[in-house]
C-alpha cells in the first residue's frame, strides 16, 4: 500500500473513533435543564483537559508560535459568535441561543481537528512503522472529544446517531490534513505550534465564554466546580497514559 | 539555595504582603464598582489557572498515578472544607451588611490561601526558579483577590487600614502551608508528585468554585472570558518551560 494511503486510512479510523463518544448517550434518556448543565460541565472539563495537553505540546515546539495561534483562536471564536448572532438557526428542536451554541460547538471542534490532522501527518513523517501505535493513540484520544460534542448536542434533544455523525464530522479534517502534512512534512512542521495554539485557544475560550456561564446559570457552583475539575484531572491522567 | 524552607518562607511572605497593593483601589472615593470586582476575580482566576497549568507540566516527569490521586485529593480538600463550613454556595461579592457574612468571606479566603501555599512549596521543591515563578504568579493572583475581599469588607464599614491588614493576614495560611509542604517533601521526597497534583486539583477547583461564578454575574461572560484567558496566557507563556 502507498504510505500516503495508509496515512489517509489511519486518519479515517481516528475520525470514526470520535463517533464512539456518542455511545454513552444512548443510555441517557433524561433531557432536562439540569442534565443540560451537567453535560456542559462535562464538556467543559474534557475540553479544558484536551487544551492543557495541547498547550504543553505546543510550547514544546515554540512558545511564541503557540501564543500567536491561541490569540487567533480566541479571535476566531469571537468572530464566529458575532457571525452567528443575528441568525435564526434551527437545529433539531432547538432554536435561538441553544442552536447557535450547538453550531459554535461543532465549528470549534471541527476547526481544532485541522491542526490535529497536521499533527497526525507530521508524526507519521518519520515513517509508517509506528502507524498502529499512533492510530490507536489518536483514536482513543478522539473519544472524549466526541463525548464533549455529544454532551452539548444530546442535552438539546439531538438523537444519538446524529451526535455520532457530528462527532465524526468534526474529525474529518484529520484524514484531510494528515495526508498533505505527511507528504510535505518539512513544510507543515513549522506550522504545527500555530495550529496547536489555535486549537487550544479556541477550546479554552469556548469553555469560558459559553459552557461555564451557562452551567452556573442552572447548576450549583460546587457541582459545576467538582465535575469540571474531576474531569480535568481524569483527562490529565488519560493523556499522560496515552502519551 | 541550601535552605528551601527559608526560601519558601521568604517567597510566600512576599506573595502575601504584596496583596496590600490590591487594596489601594479602595482608596478611590465611592469604592470599587461591581464590574471592577468582577474583573478582579477573573484576573485572579486567570493567574491561578495559568499556575495550575505550569504545575501540571511539572508533574510530567513525576509518577502519573500519584499526581492524579493527588489532584483528586486537592479537589476533595477544598470541597470538604467548604462543606464543613457551610460555605459551598457562598457568593464572595455580596453587598449585604450582615457581619457574619464578612467573617465567612474572610474564612473562605484564608482557606483558599492554604492551597496556594501548597502550590508554592511543591513548586520550590521542583526547582528554586520554578518556586519563584509560582510564588510570583500567586502574588499577582493575590492582588486582585485582595481588591475583591476589601470591597466586601469596606462595604461593611471596615476601615481602610484594617482591610489592608486583613488582606495580608488572610494570606498567612499560604506561608504556613508552603513551609509545611516543603518540610514534608524534604522528609519524604516521594510526596512531591502528590503535592504537585494536590495543588493542581485544588487551584482548579478554587477557580471554578470561588472566582469565576461571581465574576460572570458582575461583568458578563465575554469580558470575563477574555480577561481570564489573557491572564492565563501570560502566566503560561512566561512559565511554560520552567517546570
Amino acid at each position: 500500500m502507498d504510505p500516503w494511503l495508509l496515512v489517509a486510512l489511519c486518519g479515517l479510523v481516528t475520525a470514526l473513533a470520535t463517533g464512539l463518544g456518542a455511545i454513552p448517550f444512548a443510555f441517557v434518556r433524561n433531557v432536562s435543564p439540569k442534565a443540560e448543565a451537567v453535560s456542559h460541565t462535562l464538556a467543559a472539563g474534557l475540553m479544558l483537559g484536551a487544551s492543557f495537553g495541547l498547550v504543553a505540546e505546543g510550547t514544546a515546539h515554540g512558545s511564541w508560535q503557540t501564543l500567536v495561534g491561541a490569540v487567533v483562536g480566541v479571535a476566531f471564536i469571537l468572530g464566529v459568535q458575532r457571525g452567528l448572532e443575528g441568525r435564526d438557526l434551527q437545529i433539531g428542536g432547538a432554536t435561538g441561543r441553544s442552536a447557535r451554541q450547538m453550531a459554535l460547538m461543532v465549528i470549534v471542534m471541527t476547526m481544532h481537528s485541522f491542526s490535529e490532522g497536521v499533527a497526525v501527518g507530521v508524526s507519521f513523517g518519520g515513517g509508517t512503522t509506528l502507524a498502529t501505535v499512533i492510530t490507536v493513540a489518536i483514536a482513543v484520544h478522539n473519544i472524549p472529544e466526541g463525548l464533549a460534542i455529544s454532551a452539548v448536542l444530546h442535552s438539546r434533544g439531538v438523537p444519538v446517531w446524529k451526535c455520532a455523525w457530528w462527532s465524526i464530522f468534526s474529525s474529518l479534517p484529520q484524514p484531510l490534513m494528515a495526508v498533505p502534512a505527511f507528504i510535505f512534512v518539512e513544510m507543515f512542521r513549522p506550522a504545527l505550534p500555530y495550529g496547536i495554539g489555535f486549537a487550544a485557544g479556541a477550546m479554552i475560550f469556548m469553555v469560558l465564554v459559553e459552557l461555564l456561564p451557562e452551567a452556573y446559570d442552572t447548576e450549583r457552583k460546587p457541582r459545576v466546580a467538582l465535575l469540571v475539575s474531576v474531569t480535568l484531572v481524569a483527562m490529565m491522567i488519560f493523556q499522560r497514559l496515552l502519551g | 539555595m541550601d535552605h528551601p524552607v527559608l526560601a519558601v518562607l521568604l517567597l510566600s511572605s512576599v506573595a502575601a504582603v504584596v496583596s496590600i497593593a490590591g487594596v489601594l483601589p479602595l482608596l478611590r472615593a465611592g469604592g470599587v464598582p461591581r464590574v471592577a470586582v468582577g474583573w478582579s476575580h477573573s484576573l485572579a482566576a486567570g493567574a491561578m489557572l495559568g499556575a495550575a497549568f505550569v504545575l501540571m507540566t511539572a508533574t510530567q516527569e513525576q509518577a502519573v498515578g500519584a499526581a492524579g490521586v493527588g489532584g483528586l485529593l486537592g479537589i476533595s480538600f477544598v470541597w470538604f472544607t467548604h462543606l464543613a463550613l457551610g460555605t459551598q454556595d457562598l457568593d464572595l461579592d455580596r453587598s449585604d451588611k450582615s457581619g457574619a457574612y464578612g467573617y465567612k468571606v474572610l474564612l473562605v479566603n484564608s482557606l483558599h490561601s492554604a492551597s496556594e501555599g501548597v502550590a508554592i512549596g511543591a513548586a520550590a521543591m521542583v526547582s528554586l526558579s520554578f518556586g519563584v515563578f509560582v510564588a510570583m504568579a500567586m502574588a499577582v493572583h493575590n492582588m486582585p483577590e485582595a481588591t475583591a475581599q476589601s470591597a466586601v469588607l469596606r462595604s461593611r464599614g471596615v476601615g481602610f487600614r484594617d482591610a489592608a491588614g486583613l488582606a495580608v493576614v488572610s494570606n498567612f495560611p499560604q506561608i504556613l502551608m508552603a513551609v509545611v509542604a516543603v518540610a514534608l517533601i524534604q522528609a519524604a521526597p516521594a510526596l512531591l508528585p502528590w503535592a504537585l497534583g494536590f495543588a493542581f486539583g485544588a487551584l482548579v477547583y478554587l477557580v471554578l468554585a470561588e472566582h469565576l461564578p461571581g465574576s460572570y454575574r458582575n461583568a458578563g461572560p465575554r469580558t470575563i472570558a477574555l480577561v481570564t484567558i489573557v491572564a492565563m496566557g501570560i502566566v503560561i507563556f512566561l512559565g511554560g518551560d520552567r517546570g
